[in-house]
């Protein structure tokens, strides 16, 4: 080596390719990015986490309405303000709800109620809570609003401009009376209901769906059965 | 060297976005005016994937040919510079594309989507400059060489 020729074009490229500042440099992204991300996945999950909501006064819309299942004697009340067209409450319907139903509604432990909240997004989330609200009239909502969520990618803002046909198939799949349905559903008979949800909603503070009212808290975001059980746990414990 | 920086933060941004796809940060949710809505839109995903994993596989590629082109061997390769301009472009393309997405079709803005898009604009910048020199470099290297 000692013998060798020094190579200029090495000595240079040594000298500015790779400074000790760029490691540095690079250590330091490598730090706070990891740190940023480990906190954000290691800290509770914000659906998790209720926010305590003081209710404004209420408004003169028309009486506010949901759809209830379980025993009306139920310790609680969870209460759902749900989006036919918003994916997360798409998730929350086909992932969380059978448990939901199943091991708090059926067991006595909790009542379930959802309340429209039809975000202004959507285009085609109004006619669909149409749909379910005129399916209620025939004693199906729950049949029609499990049909929404679990078809949601075919008939949404993305899929079509007329979801109409969508419903009035899911109509005839259910066994309703299509006339009736129709006539409903054409005449938007349950708009005004629809709209007085969503004020019960924004009196609640709320602003995102899926969001669960329970008790006196607010829980943000589609939340796993896990998570369920424990808020009704410990509102039950109260 | 500032390629491999700035690609390595956008390791970070796209797997922040990866991760909040899957749903391991914060619940999956619906909300007017931010990521929510285009990282729930149909325009999510590409080819099957995540357009967000796409984004991790992206700038990881970047970052290891960024940190090869800081080796000696490599210096003053133009090849490795103009592979680097290549996939910047790519990147820059898909970006600008997704940002058409964001402002005409789904009507929102999601503010690690612009962070991603400024990162690649300035990783292409730095690569066409790059490219510039090591070319001037190679061709006057050859002249003197004649």
């Amino acid at each position: 080596m000692a013998g060798k020729k020094p190579n200029k074009r090495n000595v240079v490229r040594n000298a500015s390719t790779r400074p000790t500042g760029f490691y540095y440099i690079l250590a330091a992204i490598a730090v706070v990015g990891a740190s940023i991300l480990g906190y954000t996945l290691l800290r509770k999950p914000s659906g998790a986490v209720g926010t305590e909501i003081t209710p404004g006064p209420a408004v003169a819309s028309g009486p506010a309405q949901g759809y209830t299942m379980g025993k009306a004697d139920a310790p609680v009340e969870i209460i759902e303000f749900g989006d036919f067209e918003c994916p997360g409450c798409g998730y929350f319907a086909v992932v969380t709800e059978p448990d939901l139903r199943t091991r708090l509604v059926q067991t006595g432990l909790a009542k379930f109620t959802f309340m429209d909240f039809p975000l202004g997004m959507h285009k085609n989330t109004i006619p669909a809570h149409n749909a379910a609200a005129c399916a209620n009239d025939q004693g199906k909502f729950w049949e029609m609003h499990d049909r929404l969520f679990a078809t949601q990618d075919q008939w949404n803002t993305q899929a079509t401009d007329n979801p109409k046909p969508f419903f009035e198939k899911y109509a005839e799949e259910l066994g309703l009376n299509k006339d009736v349905w129709l006539t409903c559903y054409n005449a938007r008979k349950h708009e005004g209901r629809i709209m007085a949800n969503v004020a019960e909603g924004e009196r609640r503070m709320i602003n995102t769906t899926p969001s669960f009212v329970v008790g006196s808290k607010l829980y943000v975001g589609a939340l796993g059965y896990d998570a369920l059980k424990a808020i009704v746990d410990s509102a039950t414990k109260k | 060297m500032i390629v491999a920086a700035l690609a390595l933060a956008g390791i970070f941004v796209a797997l922040y976005l990866l991760l909040y796809k899957l749903g391991m940060i914060g619940a999956l949710s619906c909300a007017v005016g931010s990521c929510e809505i285009v990282n729930t839109s149909k325009w999510a995903t590409f080819l099957g994937l995540p357009v967000a994993g796409w984004g991790v596989g992206f700038y990881i590629g970047m970052f290891v040919l960024a940190m090869a082109s800081t080796r000696d061997a490599y210096a003053e390769s133009r090849t490795i510079s103009a592979l680097l301009l290549a996939v910047a472009t790519t990147g820059l393309l898909f970006s600008g594309w997704l940002t058409y997405l964001e402002l005409f079709e789904i009507h929102a803005i999601c503010q690690w989507c612009v962070v991603s898009a400024i990162i690649v604009t300035v990783i292409f910048f730095v690569t066409v400059a790059d490219y510039r020199e090591k070319s001037r470099k190679e061709e006057s290297e050859s002249a003197l060489a004649e």
